[in-house]
């Protein structure tokens, strides 16, 4: 029997709620959903990794897809450790309005522990809502927990309403990232699955005159690849 | 997952010309990647920066040729060897370090309880990082980042291992990083001023709490409080409002029980001296940056820690507190919850040593000249070999030592020799002298 060598537990940390919202309408069909499913995967990896080497938080993991309305593709809060991907599909009209409704229920006081870090939330899409969009940005800033949420914002090729990220994000200093090929994309969810979690937890060395207005810090996203002429969408 | 670098890819040392061939990917940062190298059928690392890093950190290079030039201030450190570039490249540039082997584990491995050093281990790597430190800073830098990620240490021996030493910079120079949140000094936290060696000691003060409380120390009533923790409660918290979860005056912000029980369960087990230099730290060091503990006191403080510990028969590590003996307190085990019965101890001075059956002395101990020397054995608490019931303390230095008996009576003990661990005895080890006491 190995003695105990010291007392006490692990260091006390707080609940990290991570959403990703991801865009599954008609004209995601074909590549775009296989790429945006194979970046996801091809994230899980690092997103453990950092989370495993951050005592601050205790990352929990949810899905919503969108498309002729929204759903939860993974409902239950899981842990990082045990996050896994099922493949999305693409098929209907662009339902963001109702995804935020949907993050927005769970963000209600009500649902969410009393003591969080701030939820992160993660927005891919490729074009532009077909819903009311602004009854659920405004949905979801009604809540403290949607207020107080780090959002970032994907787009996925060239017809995404970049717009409608910037307004999601809600921070002008955080710029929707666009992602032209398959290979900017594996490098944007990576980012907001590595980096950005990392940011809502526990902020890395900052920066010299580093100024932020938003929930937290969140450090520079990585720079597009040159476009090739065949990964082009 | 690598962005910058390629396996087998070759780049060149600027001071060698060696050429380095990239191996495995290890790691990413906010300044860039880590790679493990080859040159000559050495292994290094070697950090590779992203350019838009550098475009923000324009001393960068200079300052790592500084370092360069200086030298490691000792063997603790993974000190920049020299810069690495690039054929036909000019976005980026490098640099090569030592690589760390894999018995080093993380600070965050030590919060999340995968690393399980014993207290002695965890005292001598909290020893080591604040001699490290000193001699950093004596060489009139400034390291600008203590944090989590900076340091490793083995569990087993407290061996430690700096890293990420290319912020550091001539105390007062303008750098490019201001320090990790929760790290950071308040006065920096507010944006009144710039890092230096006084902000680096508070930054110190807080790893070293980590490290032996699992607990930030100015997290209690006032964190619980916040539902969201975010910039503007990280500023409150370590910025603007700070306060001492254990500050004597003030007990608004005192730990609550559930949610942060480490610093519950550790505050009272170590001995009243090392609560008062905590205190110390994070009242009066709080503000007044004439106020922070140096590096020459936290050495004193953890040898004496580290001399404190004794056993429980159940094995656990105990600290022997004469504070609480003094008042007859009745010390329980924290791990049995048996009654503890103290080992026989020196008094050497104001400190005391545990005789515990595996204590050694080293020059710190019996030379007033050479403190802080752990370099030779000059003693260590031996059985008697024929009778397993005497303990004694053999003399393992070249000098004899001259021992007063309670009769007042005087002895010589010859090298290799050894003492009886009997109350009363006084041993002058030629400058220094020392009491058993039992």
């Amino acid at each position: 029997m190995e003695i105990i060598k010291r007392p006490g537990g692990a260091m006390a940390n707080r609940p990290l709620h991570f959403f990703w919202l991801a865009d599954c309408s008609g004209s995601m069909y074909g590549e775009k959903i296989e790429q945006l499913n194979y970046a996801i995967r091809n994230a899980i990896k690092p997103m453990q990794d950092v989370a495993a080497d951050n005592p601050n938080a205790q990352v929990m993991v949810r899905a919503i897809k969108f498309s002729t309305g929204a759903q939860w593709h993974i409902a239950t809060a899981t842990p990082v450790e045990e996050f896994k991907w099922d493949n999305l599909t693409s098929n209907g009209v662009t339902d963001m309005g109702l995804a935020l409704q949907l993050v927005a229920e769970q963000l209600d006081v009500s649902q969410m522990p009393e003591r969080c870090l701030p939820p992160v939330l993660v927005l891919v899409s490729d074009g532009q809502p077909t819903d009311d969009f602004n009854a659920g940005l405004a949905a979801l800033m009604s809540k403290p927990w949607g207020k107080k949420s780090v959002r970032i914002g994907i787009g996925i090729g060239q017809d995404v309403d970049l717009e409608v990220l910037q307004k999601f994000i809600g921070n002008p200093e955080v710029k929707p990232l666009q992602a032209n090929n398959a290979e900017d994309l594996v490098k944007y969810i990576r980012w907001a699955s590595t980096v950005v979690l990392q940011a809502a937890s526990a902020p890395a060395s900052q920066v010299k005159d580093q100024v932020s207005t938003g929930v937290v810090p969140i450090p520079q996203a990585p720079i597009a690849s040159d476009v090739e002429a065949d990964d082009v969408w | 997952m690598s962005t910058l670098l390629q396996n087998n890819q070759i780049i060149s040392g600027e001071l060698t010309q060696q050429s380095y061939s990239i191996d495995t990917f290890l790691g990413a940062g906010t300044q860039g990647e880590v790679y493990r190298a080859q040159a000559n059928g050495r292994d290094v690392a070697i950090k590779w920066y992203f350019p838009h890093y550098i475009q923000n950190d324009l001393q960068l290079r200079q300052r790592l040729e500084n370092a360069i030039r200086k030298g490691s201030p000792d063997n603790n450190f993974l000190w920049p060897l020299e810069l690495v570039t690039q054929q036909n490249n000019n976005t980026s540039f490098g640099y090569v370090m030592p690589l760390r082997p894999n018995n080093f584990k993380s600070i965050v491995d030590l919060m999340r309880r995968r690393a399980e050093p014993s207290f002695h281990a965890l005292i001598s790597a909290c020893l080591a990082l604040s001699e490290s430190f000193l001699q950093l800073h004596a060489k009139g830098l400034c390291y600008r980042d203590i944090n989590f990620n900076n340091v490793f240490f083995d569990p087993n021996t407290g061996d430690i291992l700096i890293c990420d030493n290319d912020n550091v910079d001539v105390n007062g120079a303008t750098g490019a990083i201001n320090g990790t949140p929760r790290f950071m000094a308040p006065e920096l936290v507010r944006g009144d001023s710039p890092p230096n060696t006084e902000s680096d000691l508070f930054s110190l003060s807080i790893l070293l709490f980590y490290m032996l409380m699992l607990h930030h120390p100015l997290e209690g009533k006032r964190e619980a409080s916040i539902r969201c923790f975010d910039q503007s409660a990280m500023n409150k918290l370590y910025g603007t409002e700070p306060l001492f979860i254990f500050d004597p005056q003030d007990n608004s912000n005192a730990p609550v029980v559930g949610l942060h029980d480490n610093a519950l369960v550790y505050w009272v087990l170590y001995p009243q001296f090392l609560r008062d230099v905590f205190t110390r730290a994070f009242t009066t060091g709080i503000e007044d940056q004439h106020g922070r503990i140096r590096e020459n006191e936290w050495r004193v403080i953890l040898i004496n820690l580290r001399d404190s510990i004794f056993y429980c028969r159940c094995g656990g590590q105990n600290f022997y507190d004469s504070d609480s003996v003094k008042n007859g307190e009745n010390q329980k085990c924290w791990a049995c919850n048996h009654s503890l019965v103290y080992p026989p101890r020196l008094r050497i001075n104001n400190a005391v040593v545990m005789l515990n059956h595996d204590t050694k002395l080293y020059p710190h101990h019996t030379d007033q000249s050479q403190k802080f020397s752990f370099a030779t054995q000059q003693a260590a608490v031996i059985r008697h070999p024929q009778d397993p019931n005497r303990w004694g303390l053999q003399n393992l230095s070249t000098n004899a030592w001259t021992i007063t008996l309670p009769d007042n009576s005087i002895k010589t003990v010859e090298p290799q020799r050894s003492v009886n661990l009997t109350a009363g005895i006084g041993i002058n080890f030629g400058n220094t002298v020392a009491e058993i006491q039992v």
